[in-house]
């Protein structure tokens, strides 16, 4: 029976060989699969929510999908999987899924772990206040007495009781579990103030009657950089930080799922750096044969999921819901004075 | 001397409902006010029930938009969710599996329910029916696709944890029961007296953490456990305990004489017990059980706590989509209206079962 297993890796390798690759054994697991399992939060709205059929959507699920299209050229070979309690980077670890883009802060401790990697991070979050404008507080740091309601059991509470320790503010916590109630508690008056992270607090506050009588104070009292996980696994970790870097390129040099096809058609006649972004003859094709990726693996990341900017617009930006104005805020692109920093491809 | 006053036989007299109803209500002063200050909060609250759910609403085939004016219920809400509320992330196309499977499950209550079929062909109807439901979820079979258990959402896992769980349950309970309700077997009743006592000791919660954490530790290293099998493990574990208790009350009624005249016929311990004591002993029981079952379904739902996405689960994933996000009451409406119905389905199975026995 182990022949059955053994024949097709015997050709995979020796496939590895000929062409002189040398993709790491969960790279070759996720091309002998034809698929790329990557673990997404059940529920988490703009990040990760299954739609009425039933299929994952949101920002955090685009991540996936442009893993699938860089290593196995269809963004649909992405086998998006929700998990729930049961931890997803000890998934991760235990070797039962490939990649993690769950909104995973990456910190000191997990990236020690040796068993998984932050490869990519994709976006800048971090915990904030929401008040009602009519407390009339313009600072955090004015809250003094107040009450605040948080998630039960989150790392929410311990970064309040660091942040009002450290300054010697006095405040009650409303500790409520369910999401629902705590939001009632807050709108009703229950309590002061709501702490979260400021992309949850952002599409908490339009769940008001009236978004504009609650604003969200200027103050971000924790740093939380969500970053894509992956198992331990050179050229992984590679293809999957390289064609986030692709997003990134492709929104500074004004390319789009939408113009990538007329620009691949007149490719001669385009600046140096999209044709180093695009052209299988040049630097996305030479990094395509050392990863072992497929040599248009950047036009299909393009293509199939888009930019940097699109992805972000599509399900957090000002035209949806979420309402979330990018511009001036950590997750611009570099040049418009965020940490987005396209690497060069070259 | 004692004296006893004969009145003369009258019928009770007829009164028109009308009339009951007013004496009842309106008798005194003090009841007028009373049953006035009700009916005025009852009628508000009706109002407003009737407002939100049929005036202020927005019909089922109408559009988004119209719900965000809309002052009630967003009915088009349920239309356009009620099969991620009802099957979650399965894979859409293959969704005729979990209905067939649920159908399944349900076709298997209402068999068990009649008093006729009550024997041993149910615990071949049982194991036909686990084997088609998981080969229908899991799939993996010429003709079905493989679907991974972090797939299976909604209604399929309610009752797949519900039924299995009670149905397995329900055995272990009888062993439980028989092994605390003699004096041979010593060791066996302590472990029995352990069993039940540890479990009825610790809330459930406790208990669907062990099997999700502690369960998998036990296994050799080859073998995963899938967290519903674990799941459904735990909750065998914690209604067995409960559907002992209830059991040995039955037990405890069936006189002595019934064992005597067993004995005297010759029977065996398994004959004695099977024939005469327990059919007696469930009878009695059945009160306990019905209600055990109907705690146990409900609490299924505590899953969720544990990351298993039952049709509570589902309800919550249905209105954390960015774009409907304001209509939790009405997935919760939908819930709430299906444990409804199907709880009333088994307590009025119970008193039926009441009527018939007594």
């Amino acid at each position: 029976m182990k022949v059955r297993f053994v024949l097709p890796a015997a050709f995979a390798v020796l496939a590895g060989l000929s062409t002189q690759v040398q993709a790491g054994p969960v790279m070759d697991q996720i091309k002998t699969d034809d698929s790329l399992v990557c673990l997404v939060n059940t529920n988490s709205p703009g990040f990760s929510v299954p739609d009425s059929q039933g299929v994952y959507q949101g920002f955090n699920t685009d991540f996936c999908r442009m893993a699938a299209a860089a290593i196995l050229g269809d963004a649909n070979k992405a086998d998006i999987r929700g998990i729930g309690f049961s931890d997803s980077m000890k998934t991760i670890v235990a070797e039962g899924a490939h990649i993690a883009s769950r909104s995973i802060t990456r910190t000191g401790t997990r990236d020690a772990n040796p068993g998984m990697r932050f490869v990519a991070t994709t976006f800048y979050d971090g915990q904030g206040f929401m008040i009602p404008k009519k407390l009339g507080v313009a600072s955090a740091a004015d809250l003094n007495g107040a009450t605040v309601c948080a998630e039960e059991g989150s790392t929410t509470l311990l970064n309040i009781a660091d942040w009002f320790g450290d300054r010697g503010i006095e405040y009650r916590v409303e500790n409520i579990a369910d999401k629902s109630a705590r939001l009632q508690a807050f709108f009703s008056g229950k309590c002061d103030v709501m702490a979260s992270d400021r992309t949850a607090l952002s599409s908490d506050r339009l769940l008001a009657e009236n978004p504009g009588d609650y604003t969200i104070l200027p103050e971000v009292i924790s740093n939380e950089p969500l970053t894509i996980l992956s198992r331990p696994d050179a050229s992984l970790e590679t293809a999957i930080y390289w064609a986030f870097q692709v997003m990134l390129n492709a929104e500074a040099m004004g390319i789009t799922s939408e113009n990538v096809d007329a620009i691949m058609a007149d490719l001669e006649n385009q600046p140096k750096g999209i044709v180093r972004l695009l052209s299988a003859e040049s630097a996305a094709g030479e990094m395509a044969q050392q990863i072992g990726l497929p040599a248009d693996w950047s036009y299909q990341v393009i293509k199939q999921v888009g930019n940097y900017a699109e992805v972000y617009e599509r399900h957090l930006g000002t035209e949806t819901t979420f309402g979330m104005d990018r511009s001036g805020t950590v997750n611009a692109l570099s040049k418009d004075g965020g940490l987005l920093y396209p690497d060069p491809i070259r | 001397m004692e004296q006893t006053v004969l009145t003369p036989q009258k019928s009770p007299p007829k009164i028109s409902r009308l009339t009951l109803l007013r004496n009842r209500l309106f008798g005194s002063a003090r009841d007028s006010v009373l049953s006035v200050i009700l009916l005025l909060i009852i009628a508000t609250f009706g109002w407003i029930a009737i407002d939100w759910l049929l005036i202020g609403a927005v019909g089922p085939w109408g559009d988004r938009d119209a719900c965000a004016a809309a002052a009630g219920a967003c009915w088009p809400f349920l239309v356009e969710k009620h099969r991620l509320i009802l099957f979650g992330t399965y894979p859409w196309d293959e969704q005729w599996r979990p209905l067939v499977a649920s159908l399944l499950l349900l076709g298997g209550v209402g068999a068990s329910m009649v008093p006729r079929w009550q024997d041993a062909r149910l615990i071949w109807l049982w194991v036909g029916l686990s084997i088609a439901f998981t080969v229908l979820m899991r799939g993996g079979v010429p003709g079905l696709d493989y679907v991974q258990p972090e797939r299976w959402n909604g209604l399929p896992v309610l009752l797949m944890l519900s039924i299995f769980g009670l149905v397995f349950a329900f055995p272990l309970g009888i062993v439980l029961a028989l092994a605390r309700h003699q004096d041979q077997l010593p060791a066996v009743r302590a472990i029995a007296v352990m069993w039940i006592e540890l479990v009825r000791g610790v809330p459930m919660i406790m208990v669907l953490f062990l099997g999700l954490f502690v369960l998998p530790l036990m296994m050799p290293d080859d073998i995963t456990l899938n967290p519903l099998i674990t799941t459904m493990i735990a909750l065998v574990i914690f209604h067995s305990a409960y559907f002992a208790e209830s059991i040995r009350g039955g037990l405890q009624t069936v006189p002595m004489g019934q064992y005597e005249a067993a004995d005297s016929q010759g029977l065996n311990w398994l004959q004695k017990t099977r024939l005469i004591i327990l059919p007696q002993a469930i009878k009695v029981a059945m009160p306990g059980i019905l209600n055990t079952v109907l705690g146990a379904y409900k609490d299924t739902s505590l899953v969720v706590i544990i990351g298993i996405h039952d049709i509570m689960a589902t309800a919550k994933m249905s209105f954390s989509d960015p774009v409907w996000q304001r209509y939790g009451l009405e997935a919760y409406l939908f819930v709430g209206a299906w444990f409804l119905a199907t709880c009333w389905c088994l307590s009025a199975y119970s008193r039926w079962l009441e009527r018939r026995t007594s």
